[in-house]
């Protein structure tokens, strides 16, 4: 579905991600585990075409340069140096880290500014389903978005991204400083997602413990560089990936 | 591998030399430090000479212009970003520098070497009380604020008629002759924009800008924010007093006309022409800007059509500013390279 080659980017002359390639198939849940710095968010960033942005604004600001190289390929199309408003119409969307949630409007709200691709029925269905998923969020509506609690407003964030009809979401550190039972509500509601809508995902953390029992394919970055790649029993085989990223000894 | 190696990008190298003159081993060669000292000396050199050089007396009094909205422009910059308070004050600073020292000058007979010192500092304890209520407010209010007191005293001014009401306070001794005028005033710009650059490295200039990054953390570590841009309110008021006390000596008059919006608008966009955050930027600006200004007068009205244009065209392909562009081109080199 997605396929990633030989990604790099640079900020100024730093090398961010090293010739990283990562792939995700039709209908498979594929984690990206990394410590701080080996470059999850660039990558997440890189897929949904923020980075574009993120470009042009140092660019004219007189900041860093940040060079993108590499190629991705989306439903068998070249998208590199797409815009990311045009990823996000062809399905690419992201969930960023630390939420972004529109803090001064309600639940409802926040739901229906990420529907703004959606056609009136295609939002109400996915309303409905999100309510569904995430029980919690019927009943805070009406609640302003930065009166929610953390793990409230992840499954806002996810809800939102869902609302404008992905074909492939990017959860970039969806169980960032969450409690482990919200944490496990989250994971179960990212599976669902997956098996009842049909969407392939893409989710990073930091730590892969919580997410690894619904990845099907993973890869691990260090430093920029994807040191390792496999299925999840293959990681889960490899005693120095198990210690470090999984916490089992 | 293969097929990436076509790929280029372009690498920004700092210069060797900014490297090795960063240190002190920049004081044991001539190069070296010959690579620090000649911006500097360019521009101080520059400044000094910029009154004999000009024509006429006409452009002499331009200079003189140029130097007091070169001085708001620093006072803006330093505000906000050094403090991250967005003033609109230049207006009011102008206005109550100018106002004080044509008091002192016609009602008390003080010469402009008194006026001008007493006017800064009496002007900039003034502003800064006047200005205390919304400091620890964080956001637009202060711009605001600051906005509305010259449009509210030009109105008291005019209403109460007090202060010489719309005629203004004429028979304001001037200088007692043009180079002292001219050479004031740009001692001042050099004096005060060598001197900012030097605060904001100090200790206090940390906690400025860390006031702009983010004031929880600051008051977290048990730093009184509101002290600190009072401080840093009283420092910036005080050079925009000194340039209108200035004003009124040039001028040799006070009125309502010191309290007008260009004294606002005008060093925000030299800031933006300059490159905002260098501090030398934002005095190059106003001596870009006004100069220009002074230039399209042969157009009459379309004047401020060309003017919103070059300002238009800076914004959009240059929008980082002059200096911030002309530093990276001095300190840094860049090459092609093959990834």
């Amino acid at each position: 579905m997605l396929e990633a080659r030989q990604l790099m980017v640079f900020y100024e002359n730093m090398l961010a991600l090293n010739n990283v390639s990562i792939r995700c198939e039709e209908n498979q849940i594929v984690g990206v585990f990394g410590a701080n710095s080996a470059g999850k968010s660039t990558l997440m960033y890189t897929l949904s075409g923020i980075m574009e942005d993120i470009r042009k604004k140092e660019e004219m600001a007189g900041g860093e340069r940040i060079s993108v190289l590499g190629d991705i390929t989306y439903l068998g199309e070249g998208i590199m140096g797409m815009k990311p408003s045009k990823r996000a119409k062809k399905g690419i969307v992201l969930c960023p880290e630390r939420r972004r949630i529109f803090k001064e409007c309600s639940v409802l709200e926040n739901l229906r500014i990420g529907g703004y691709l959606a056609t009136p029925a295609q939002a109400k269905d996915t309303l409905e389903y999100v309510f569904n998923v995430f029980p919690a969020l019927q009943k805070l509506q009406k609640r302003i978005g930065g009166f929610l609690s953390g793990g409230e407003q992840q499954m806002l964030a996810i809800g939102r991204a869902l609302m404008a009809q992905p074909k492939l979401l990017l959860l970039d550190e969806p169980l960032l400083g969450l409690s482990p039972l919200i944490q496990a509500v989250l994971v179960r509601a990212t599976r669902e997602i997956r098996d009842e809508m049909g969407i392939s995902i893409i989710v990073t953390e930091q730590y892969a413990r919580p997410v690894l029992p619904i990845v099907d394919y993973a890869f691990i970055l260090e430093n920029g560089t994807a040191v390792l790649e496999g299925t999840r029993d293959e990681l889960m085989d490899n005693p120095d990936i198990r210690s470090a990223y999984f916490g089992i000894k | 591998m293969k097929e990436s190696s076509d790929q280029r990008r372009k690498e920004r190298l700092d210069r060797g030399i900014k490297v090795r003159s960063e240190g002190i081993y920049a004081l044991m060669s001539w190069r070296e430090l010959s690579y620090l000292f000649l911006p500097r000396v360019v521009l101080i050199g520059g400044l000094l000479i910029l009154p004999l050089a000009m024509p006429s007396m006409y452009w002499q009094r331009v200079i003189s212009i140029v130097c007091i909205y070169a001085l708001l422009a620093l006072s803006f910059d330093f505000l906000a970003h050094y403090v991250g308070l967005v003033s609109l004050g230049g207006a009011f600073f102008i206005g109550t520098g100018s106002y004080i020292a044509a008091i002192l000058n016609t009602s008390f007979g003080l010469p402009p070497i008194l006026t001008i010192p007493i006017a800064t500092l009496l002007g900039a304890v003034i502003c800064t009380v006047l200005l205390l209520p919304c400091l620890p407010l964080r956001g637009v209010y202060f711009a605001i604020v600051t906005l509305m007191y010259p449009l509210l005293l030009a109105r008291v001014i005019e209403a109460l008629d007090i202060l010489g009401g719309t005629d203004g306070i004429l028979g304001i001794e001037s200088f007692a002759n043009r180079w002292m005028e001219q050479y004031f005033i740009i001692l001042m710009v050099l004096f005060l924009l060598f001197g900012t650059r030097r605060l904001v490295n100090q200790d206090i200039g940390l906690v400025f800008r860390a006031v702009k990054d983010n004031d929880q953390s600051v008051r977290a570590s048990g730093i009184s924010v509101t002290y600190y841009k009072t401080i840093a309110v009283f420092i910036a008021s005080g050079i925009g007093c000194l340039a209108g006390a200035y004003l009124v000596h040039l001028y040799m008059w006070a009125g309502l006309s010191t309290l007008a919006l260009d004294f606002s608008i005008l060093p925000i966009a030299a800031t933006v022409i300059g490159g905002s955050g260098t501090l030398v930027g934002p005095v190059l600006g106003a001596f870009i800007l006004v100069p220009i200004s002074e230039l399209l007068r042969a157009f009459g009205t379309l004047r401020i059509v060309f003017y919103a244009l070059i300002l238009l065209g800076f914004i959009i392909f240059r929008s980082e500013g002059i200096m911030v562009y002309g530093q990276r081109k001095y300190h840094q080199f860049e090459k092609w390279i093959k990834v």
